[in-house]
């Protein structure tokens, strides 16, 4: 991972102190209690008024179950996930939320707006690549047309195929982490709960952007909640070119070089509840990822979706 | 000493085993015990279903936490049962006790769970892999 830039760090600065004159802190309602009960004699009707509990400035949450992500990638697993943990910590301005690092600029009665530093999550598909193998031979036209085969098993010799050439390695490139850092704004009433959210790569990563919107619901009806959203994101070119283009210095016979474009992604995902206790809930969610053309359309891409579920129980302590 | 002891371990475990198989006296049962609610709302209003069974006949007051007379008495009985509506908007607690006492013979704890929050930074959703929930 590279050093940010001088002009990053000088941003970040200017962010800092723009933060210092513009946040505006509004006090959480303390909505007292204030509710009757109406009663059969002899009980009279009096309720103590009580403000409602602060909220805890920590959250911890594990969820454990089964569920899956798929990996786009070529020669790659699937991602597994059978335990979710969600850590977050909730600071007057400062906060922490599952790796996302934010400071509240401003909150107010339409919106709140953060200054956000996160890890791209792109990353992640590379680590769970393979390597194949693959045998070319001379086609009729004279082309060089592979012939692809499994790996041999580790320790077993490769003595399956009858062919001149020596087989190629067929490797999903390696790709960084990129620490981005951006804006993003909050909204939410009674209609729901949208973002808004700026990025940029500081880490000399990919040097791309991205922008993103989504909007949610949430449905409670007793025990029972369930939250759709859907969301849109441009990926700029630099970010979409990086992780899912295949440079000249990566192609070989097995890769041919790519320059992968921006482009929109978009998504779309449905999240229910059933709360058993206050603090234990059966969860199952799922979302749907529609990567962009250009990115579909890579050598190193064999699917032009992610597709994301789980099914378990869910802790809040 | 061997045959001393595992007759010790043996009576030990016979006492405990009839301690923990014993019902206790009065047992006081509410449904529902959870109440959610949306930022959206303040409070919601629950239909209770309330039933108490005891060993021996007895006088026992229902109480609710939230207010200082109790909400139904009974007159020397082995069960009783009541529906009692109401707006709930935090925790609180039934339980019964005798009339005249302030012991509590049996209680219940109905817990409220507040889903989402004003603090929108406490709403917003990760976009990571790994974020499934």
């Amino acid at each position: 991972m590279n050093i940010p830039r001088l002009q990053h760090l000088l941003a970040m600065a200017v962010l800092w102190s723009l933060a210092h004159s513009t946040y505006a802190q509004t006090e959480a309602p303390s909505t007292p209690a204030t509710t009757d009960a109406s009663l059969p004699a002899p009980a009279a009707v009096t309720r103590p008024t009580r403000p409602l509990p602060a909220e805890r400035n920590w959250r911890f949450g594990i969820g454990v179950g089964y569920g899956m992500r798929t990996n786009p990638l070529v020669q790659s697993d699937d991602i597994p996930v059978l335990v979710d943990l969600d850590i977050a910590w909730f600071g007057k301005r400062w906060f922490f939320d599952n790796f996302d690092l934010g400071f509240q600029l401003a909150d107010t009665r339409l919106f709140t707006a953060n200054a956000v530093a996160r890890v791209n999550s792109d990353r992640v598909f590379f680590g769970k690549t393979n390597i194949r193998y693959v045998n070319f031979t001379l086609a009729a036209d004279g082309n060089k047309v592979p012939i692809t085969r499994p790996a041999p098993p580790p320790g077993r010799p490769d003595n399956g195929f009858a062919s001149a050439d020596q087989p190629q390695e067929l490797k999903v490139p390696d790709r960084d982490y990129a620490i981005e850092m951006g804006l993003e704004m909050l909204f939410g009433g009674e209609w729901g709960q949208a973002t808004l959210r700026g990025f940029h790569d500081v880490s000399q990563t990919h040097e791309g952007f991205e922008i993103s919107a989504d909007y949610s619901y949430r449905w409670t009806l007793g025990r029972f909640s369930v939250s759709p959203s859907v969301g849109l994101a441009f990926k700029s070119d630099d970010l979409s070119n990086y992780y899912w283009g295949v440079n000249p210095k990566e192609a070989g016979l097995t890769l041919q070089p790519y320059e992968a474009k921006g482009g929109v992604d978009w998504e779309a995902g449905l999240r229910t509840s059933y709360y058993l206790t206050k603090s234990v809930r059966l969860a199952i969610s799922a979302d749907y990822e529609r990567l962009h053309d250009s990115v579909a359309s890579s050598p190193i891409v064999a699917e032009d979706h992610v597709l994301g579920y789980f099914a378990g129980a869910a802790w809040q302590f | 000493m061997r045959t001393r002891l595992t007759l010790l371990a043996v009576t030990w475990l016979a006492v405990r085993t009839a301690t923990a198989a014993e019902p206790p006296p009065v047992r006081l049962i509410v449904k529902p015990l959870l109440c959610v609610v949306d930022k959206a709302a303040e409070s919601c209003n629950v239909k209770f279903d309330i039933r108490w069974k005891s060993v021996l006949p007895g006088e026992y007051c229902l109480n609710d936490e939230a207010v200082p007379a109790p909400l139904r008495c009974w007159p020397r009985t082995l069960s009783g049962e009541l529906q009692h509506q109401r707006e709930v908007s935090e925790d609180f607690i039934f339980w019964l006790s005798p009339p005249a006492g302030t012991e509590r013979a049996a209680e219940v704890k109905v817990e409220v769970l507040r889903v989402g929050s004003d603090d929108r930074r406490r709403e917003r959703r990760t976009r990571h892999v790994w974020d499934v929930l």
